[in-house]
């Protein structure tokens, strides 16, 4: 193992990934046959009888909903199953030829690189050399190639201007790219990439994946796992790996895949669902927002309401005068990069962070004379990671350490924890009441955060990325349940998913380095895409689909329903990948 | 690993998930130890983050509760401007607490290897006979600082005791009672 | 909360030292200052220590607080001696002592010895204090783990060091944020202060809880990060050089002489006298 830890041999990834595109058939990298693994305290397999191989070049994509066990063959590959994880472990994962069980983590280090899920956790560097120097150090690579490759690896990535930074200062998007490149300092062949876009922007995922799409064509292999399938077709992939529940549904070519994707569970394209709608049967009315719930007319003085807030963290500025009035009777949303203050800004709005300039009104009235718990009332706030609120011994005690703390009526606790239990569909979960929390799926502790905050009864709910970590499905039912709440006046949430904020708010604010750039309908704002892609933000199909056939005073549909009312309008037409581009016939709202 | 302790054969093992639980520990310990609020008008202020200590020994073994109490406390100490060395033998003290807490599995089977309820006491006993006898080593202060009055670090070491058993006392089972249903999710 | 160690010497000239020097000079002259009982040397060692304080040229502003803190913290040590001494010292019992007055309420004696012992307690804490301050604020929190390493600390541990300043920022955000999500439960962290201790105790959980099991349960992501990276599988290499200059050289042996100095004064009985005021001797009417 020490001859492999020499700089020498991990320079090979190189020649063998030229020798591998030069001609086509190249020895494959890593062979996975039948493979079934359970987790030592789990009853069931997590994967079952998977197989899957990938040679030098190759591009393979992994989707499937979540809990599916997309993780798990990636632990299977890459070698933590079964040298990190125990359990039962069948079927075959061959490395170059060697069998996972027979090297140590140390030699497929050379051969494999992972990037987790999460990269903030995955960073161990204090600063960006540490972190790119890490890999190479436990290696005992010596100082000097080490300070090699980092400039080189600095310059692959594109994050040259990010040396010298301490890793606590970055942006989410900048830690992801250093996530990955600290992967690079290793030279490996295959890189297996866990659902790199999840905390990402737009802009920020396509810089990721245009960076995965060299290495491939550079000789690499990639394996990534994806719930939006969509930006990952970006990336080119040879093959999808479709897993449900642990077995495989699907693996082949693009085209197949998207002909048997559900299109629930994973987001396709447009036109894919277009061509597909037809076989599904319309189940879900289209999203509906809280401004068209509330048909009284909209009550003008806003909600909450920013009048040239300025606001600093430390010594720097993040918010720089902010004016935005948000109704008492709407959805909105905030879109915005990473790191361009959308957290803060709400943050201002409870209080938890003092404002520098400017002022904050809620319901007209000024809060600079209120505090945090004065304004709790009126809004609930359900924080981007749920668990960072849990604490009790039970999901009760949970639930009731709000309403105690606030004095309520001790009477009524029975009713209020079922009614927010219901409210948030734990209900049905056996013995929910007893369970400890902070051990909770995160899906379900996104709905316990939810219902903790309807517990105290607030008029306006203020969500941080309520879609971060789950597939589409759990989302958008997610955001259904939460609009449906009733007595719910309006909801103001922030999200990266360009398509999940179009299709459920009235109105949507465009923000960035810490001002309002825009502030309209859905249809309004994406109308001037320079401006949309100025935010970092993505231009979907759906988003092309909707300015194609909705006028700028219509709503903003959800892929599902804007298919049906166009085949409904023209049964006639076919549809084949950005086909739909040659005609195009402007729908109006008098369905 | 099926209870909060470690089983004692595996109780001095190095491995990454060693040296993480230390580093955070660590952090965590030295964070909470400046986050705390000083109780106006008592001399020693009780410190909520002491309970790190034993329970992270307790949790995750002698090697990382030694760490967090002795990193921990220099990080404090390094924040708070005193200088991470300057009072490196009470850094030292704190490392033990954490290391014979850590060695519960050696001293405390009957607890360890009980149900929830018995290794949460069990955390608690554990952290009040390592803090009684890890904080003996503040007597090196009577070489160190001669001229401190034995009678000055006697009560010293009793102010201080005092104060952390009962953070002990109270917070460790509630950590241990915390902690045991998530473990049983992770595992590996 | 700005939590993470601020390393507000940088480009210092003390900064510009190798870390090892600064953690070595701690040593040396905390071991020089134990040896000293005679304040008038006591003072001249103080007034090194606070020019190589100077060298680190620390603004002031930022960490007047921290000295606030030395100082309340030392002071509060010496009183506590100092009325627990009741008049005598280390060496001189009361009888031997010059009593001056008596505390009012409490009745303890004060005598010549003991309030000079409670100056000089005082100064050698002071003095301390001064010499390890700039450790805390001229060394880049990144130079830790390779000091201690070169210091002959394992691979691993003096990794972990490195890691304990990766994770302050981050578990530092971690806290905060759970205070917020906890304030907007009603919850007020602060409120506890001043009410009985366990109530204190008991009001900590909410916040203590979220913040240590997300830090644990965090930890397996940062797991699998260093396993998948070779971590801890055999001999590391540190990209990290520390070089140890003549200047580094020069100040160590200064430092080290200046320990052998008065280590021969102490022996010789010169520095390890006691210094009591000749006034405060006048005042006790001996
Ligand atoms: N360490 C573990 N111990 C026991 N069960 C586990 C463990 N990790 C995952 N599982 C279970 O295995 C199944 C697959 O998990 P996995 O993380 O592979 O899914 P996934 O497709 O990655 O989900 P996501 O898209 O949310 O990341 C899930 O039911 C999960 O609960
Ligand atoms: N605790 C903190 N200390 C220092 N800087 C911070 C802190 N929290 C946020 N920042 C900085 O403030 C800026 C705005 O942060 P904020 O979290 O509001 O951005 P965001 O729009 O919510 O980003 P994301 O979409 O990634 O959540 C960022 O540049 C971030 O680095
Ligand atoms: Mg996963
Ligand atoms: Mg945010």
């Amino acid at each position: 193992m020490t001859e492999l830890g020499s700089p020498a041999d991990s320079t090979a990834p190189d020649a063998a990934g030229s020798a591998g595109t030069a001609d086509g058939t190249a020895a494959p990298i890593v062979e996975v046959e039948g493979v079934t693994f359970r987790y030592r305290r789990a009853s069931e397999p997590a994967i079952r009888g998977v197989s899957l191989t990938v040679s030098a070049g190759e591009v393979v994509l992994v989707a499937g909903p979540s809990g599916c066990g997309k993780s798990t063959l990636i632990r299977a590959i890459n070698g933590l199953i079964p040298h990190a994880y125990s359990g039962d472990l069948s079927g075959s994962v061959r490395v170059e030829g060697r069998s996972t069980t027979d090297l140590k983590l140390r030699d497929l280090a050379l051969t494999i690189g992972t990037v987790l899920q999460d990269p903030a956790k995955q960073i161990v560097g204090a600063t960006v050399e540490a972190e790119l120097a890490f890999g190479p150090e436990n290696l005992g690579i010596p100082r000097e190639e080490i300070l090699d490759r980092i400039r080189e690896v600095a310059a692959q990535a594109g994050i040259e201007r990010l040396l010298g930074r301490e890793t606590s200062a970055l942006s989410g998007g900048e830690r992801q790219l250093l996530a990955v490149a600290g992967i690079l300092m290793l030279r490996p062949r295959l890189f297996v990439v866990d659902e790199p876009l999840a905390n990402l922007d737009p802009a920020t995922a396509e810089r990721l994946l245009g960076l995965l799409r060299r290495l491939a064509d550079e000789g690499s292999a990639i394996v990534i796992v994806e719930h939006r399938v969509e930006e990952s077709l970006d990336l080119r992939p040879d093959r999808v790996l479709y897993l449900e529940s642990g077995e495989t549904r699907y693996h082949g070519p693009v085209d197949g895949f998207l002909e048997v994707a559900d299109p629930e569970s994973v987001r396709l394209p447009f036109d894919v669902v277009a061509r597909r709608v037809a076989d599904v049967p319309d189940t879900e009315p289209p999203a509906m927002t809280l401004g068209e719930r509330h048909a009284e007319p909209v009550d003008p003085t806003p909600r909450l309401e920013f009048r040239g807030v300025t606001a600093s963290i430390g010594e720097t500025e993040i918010l720089h005068g902010v004016d935005a009035r948000l109704g008492t009777t709407e959805t909105v949303a905030v879109l915005g990069p990473n790191g361009s203050g959308k957290t803060t800004l709400f943050r201002t709005a409870m209080r938890l962070l003092d404002i520098t300039g400017g002022a904050v009104l809620v319901d007209g009235r000024s809060i600079a004379d209120r505090r945090t718990v004065d304004l709790v009332e009126t809004f609930g706030y359900v924080f981007q990671s749920p668990s960072q609120m849990l604490f009790a011994r039970t999901v009760e005690e949970e639930l009731l350490f709000g309403p105690r703390t606030m004095g309520r009526d001790p009477a009524r606790f029975e009713e209020l924890v079922d009614d927010v239990l219901r409210r948030t569909a734990l209900a049905d979960l056996e013995g929910i009441r007893e369970r400890p929390p902070l051990a909770m799926s995160f899906g379900q502790q996104k709905r316990l955060a939810l219902a903790i905050a309807l517990a105290l009864r607030p008029q306006t709910l203020i969500l941080d990325e309520p879609s971060a970590g789950q597939d589409h499905r759990t989302a958008q039912a997610f955001m259904r349940e939460v609009t449906a709440i009733p007595g719910l006046e309006s909801l103001f949430f922030v999200t990266h998913d360009v398509d999940l904020a179009l299709t459920h708010a009235d109105r949507i604010l465009l923000f960035r380095d810490g001002r309002v750039l825009a502030d309209g309908s859905p249809m309004q704002v994406i109308a001037d895409t320079e401006r949309w892609r100025a935010c970092g933000l993505r231009v979907t199909s759906l988003m092309e689909a909707n300015t194609r056939y909705r006028g700028a005073d219509g709503k903003f549909l959800d892929a599902d329903t804007l298919a049906r009312r166009v085949i409904a309008q023209d049964p006639t037409r076919r549809w084949g990948p950005g086909r739909e581009a040659a005609a195009g016939g402007l729908l109006t709202d008098q369905s | 690993m099926t209870s909060t302790t470690m089983s004692s054969d595996r109780l001095w093992e190095v491995t990454s998930r060693t040296i993480v639980y230390a580093a955070i520990g660590a952090a965590l310990y030295g964070i909470l130890l400046v986050a705390q609020v000083p109780i106006p008008g008592t001399t020693v202020s009780v410190r909520p983050a002491f309970a790190l200590v034993p329970f992270f020994g307790y949790a995750f073994g002698p090697i990382v509760g030694f760490f967090t109490g002795l990193v921990g406390n220099m990080v404090g100490d390094q924040i708070s401007g005193w200088g991470a060395l300057t009072s490196w033998n009470w850094s030292i003290a704190n490392g033990l607490v954490g290391l014979i807490a850590g060695l519960a599995p050696l001293y405390l089977r009957r607890w360890t290897e009980g149900s929830l309820r018995d290794r949460a006491i069990g955390g608690a006993i554990a952290g009040v006979i390592a803090t009684i006898i890890g904080f003996l080593f503040t007597f090196s202060d009577l070489i160190i600082q001669a001229g401190n009055t034995f009678g000055g670090v006697l009560s010293f070491y009793f102010a201080v005791i005092v104060a952390d058993i009962i953070a002990t006392v109270i917070l460790v089972p509630i950590l241990v009672y915390a902690w045991e249903p998530v473990k049983a999710q992770l595992g590996r | 909360m700005n939590i993470a160690p601020r390393y507000l010497g940088r480009g210092s000239w003390l900064a510009r030292r190798d870390p090892r020097v600064l953690i070595l000079v701690v040593a040396l002259y905390i071991f020089t200052v134990l040896q000293v009982w005679d304040i008038r040397y006591l003072l001249v060692l103080l007034l090194l220590a606070v020019l190589y304080y100077r060298t680190a040229n620390i603004p002031w502003h930022y960490i007047r607080r921290n000295w606030m803190v030395v100082f309340t913290f030392i002071g509060l040590l010496v009183v506590v001696n100092l009325i627990i001494g009741g008049g005598a010292t280390g060496d001189i019992t009361l009888d031997e002592a010059h009593v001056i007055f008596y505390l009012p309420l409490l009745g303890t004696p004060m005598s010549a010895e003991s309030l000079s012992l409670a100056v000089t307690l005082f100064l050698r804490y002071l003095a301390m204090a001064t010499i390890g301050f700039p450790v805390a604020f001229a060394v880049a929190p990144s130079d830790f783990g390779i000091a201690f390493r070169r210091l002959g600390v394992p691979d691993k541990f003096a990794f972990g060091v490195d890691l304990t300043f990766r994770f302050l920022p981050s578990l530092a955000a971690d806290f905060q944020t759970t205070v917020d999500a906890q304030r907007i439960r009603g919850y007020d962290w602060s409120a506890g202060a001043g009410r009985g201790l366990l109530t204190r105790l008991r009001r900590s959980t909410p916040v203590m809880v979220p913040t240590v099991v997300n830090a644990i349960a965090g930890a397996e992501d940062t797991i699998d990060a260093m396993d998948l990276r070779a971590f801890g599988t055999g001999k590391r290499s540190w990209f990290r050089a520390l070089k140890f200059d003549s200047t580094d050289r020069l100040v160590l042996l200064a430092f080290l002489g200046l320990l052998l100095l008065f280590t021969i004064l102490g022996f010789m009985g010169i520095t390890s006298e006691l210094y009591v005021f000749p006034f405060l001797l006048d005042m006790a009417g001996a």
